[in-house]
């Protein structure tokens, strides 16, 4: 459904990612992994090229996404995005917040995109917020708005970047269980993420980065349990001793 | 102390200075608004040529005096064949001079809106135009309320250029009472009370409307 071949990008001469491959299969969820500045938000950005990539091939269910000639508002509306700091709206109210792309992207009436978005937030657990602005709301729950909203268009793949690293800790429970249920139901999804507990329990893959490369590809079994790169088994190592 | 037989005396002329102002005012403001969004947009089309000429623009005209772009509009087109009169000059001139500040305005508002708004309705699939219009507008605005209404009342004060291009302005006229009567402190105290008839409410409205807005955001 995803596919990196050879992906590389530049920031003028410095390189954030090197030779990506990468095959996302359809209903498949995997989680990236890697300290920070390691190119897994870019490599995720890239997906709906909300950055632009230098060379090599990124096809998203065979369309190449790095093609000018691509119509990249068409290929974005199958893909959904959820953002560390939750970008909501703050002028428009919860259901409004949720309406606004289907309405203007899809062409969908207002009832029926009103009606679509109380389906996702009853979902989410947060129906009685429809009428709220969104600076009325917890982190918890303007990041489960964010992810209704994502929903809203129906897409057939969900980017999720760091979606609970900007959340007061008791708040990332709420947000992972809905991701969960996500995941369960089928949905394509890529995640980066901090949170090992959700990856060793969602995911069907787990990607390793480090320095804009993908270092260890592999199951969350094998890769919690028995990293086979050094600089895994560090990243590890240091998460789970302090 | 002030003379007041001048205010009683010389009503109808300061009165039609007073209605001209506001005439000019208006249209200066109508037509900078109009022309500094233009530009504004311009500035951040992304389009080279656009930018730079926006660029190019702004950074000429609001580093020059606005009397030689008023002088421009009254002396400078006669010589290649367009003739104006005064008023229509100095209203020209007011608007281009006042359009390069609120161009800067406009910029600066739209963009301090944060890049997550726009990230988050373009990978929805929305168009640039639709997020400007339903996104980055709304909030834009209300960060533009405060430097703008700064911009409009430094138009309206600045629409006394006029009075050299015979504009026939508030200035203009208070010019020509006080050659008339000899008394200066009075006429031009007088003037000045009528400016502020206009910039004040104005000054008021803009408190009224930033604290309402602070309110909801």
């Amino acid at each position: 459904m995803i596919t990196f071949h050879e992906v590389n990008k530049f920031y003028g001469d410095f390189q954030v990612l090197t030779g990506i491959n990468l095959h996302v299969k359809q209903g498949e969820v995997v989680v990236v992994l890697g300290p920070s500045g390691s190119g897994k938000s870019t490599m995720l950005r890239c997906i709906n090229r909300l950055e632009d990539t230098s060379s090599g091939e990124l096809t998203v269910n065979n369309v190449r996404v790095d093609d000018r000639k691509t119509d990249l508002n068409k290929l974005r509306r199958k893909i959904g995005m959820v953002f560390q700091h939750f970008n909501l709206y703050p002028h428009k109210k919860v259901i409004d917040n949720i309406t606004l792309a289907p309405i203007k992207a899809l062409g969908v009436s207002k009832a029926e995109a009103a009606e679509t978005a109380m389906y996702y937030l009853e979902k989410v657990g947060i129906a009685e917020k429809a009428n709220a602005y969104p600076s009325q709301l917890s982190g918890g729950q303007q990041q489960r708005v964010a992810i209704a909203r994502g929903l809203a268009v129906k897409p057939e793949i969900m980017l999720f970047d760091e979606p609970t690293s900007a959340l007061d800790p008791e708040m990332v429970g709420e947000v992972l269980d809905v991701m969960k249920a996500l995941a369960r139901e089928g949905m394509t999804m890529v995640v980066v993420t901090h949170e090992m507990g959700f990856a060793r329990e969602v995911a069907d893959r787990v990607i390793f980065m480090d320095q804009g490369k993908i270092v260890e590809e592999a199951t969350p079994e094998e890769f919690f349990s028995a990293p086979k790169e050094e600089r895994a088994q560090l990243f590890l190592s240091r998460l789970l001793n302090h | 102390m002030l003379d007041f037989s001048i205010l009683t005396e010389y009503f109808p002329l300061y009165l039609e200075g007073f209605l001209n102002t506001i005439k000019a005012s208006v249209l200066a403001l109508i037509g900078s608004f109009l022309l500094g969004t233009v530009i504004a947009i311009f500035r951040i089309s992304g389009v080279k040529l656009l930018q730079w000429f926006g660029t190019a623009y702004v950074e000429f005209i609001r580093n020059i005096p606005i009397l030689i772009v008023v002088l421009f509009f009254s002396w400078g087109l006669p010589s290649i064949g367009v003739k104006l009169d005064g008023f229509a000059a100095g209203t020209l001139g007011l608007t281009v001079y006042t359009s390069a500040f609120i161009a800067e305005a406009i910029r600066a508002g739209i963009q301090s809106v944060p890049k997550g708004q726009s990230e988050a309705a373009r990978s929805a699939g929305m168009t640039y135009i639709q997020t400007m219009i339903h996104v980055i507008l709304p909030q834009a605005i209300k960060l533009v309320i405060p430097p703008l209404s700064n911009q409009f009342i430094n138009l309206i004060k600045n629409s006394s250029v006029l009075t050299i291009v015979a504009g026939l302005d508030l200035m203009y006229f208070s010019d020509k009472i006080s050659s008339e009567t000899y008394v200066i402190f009075s006429t031009y105290i007088f003037a000045a009370m009528f400016y502020l008839v206009l910039t004040l409410p104005m000054s008021y409205g803009a408190s009224v409307l930033e604290r309402k807005w602070a309110k909801n955001s």
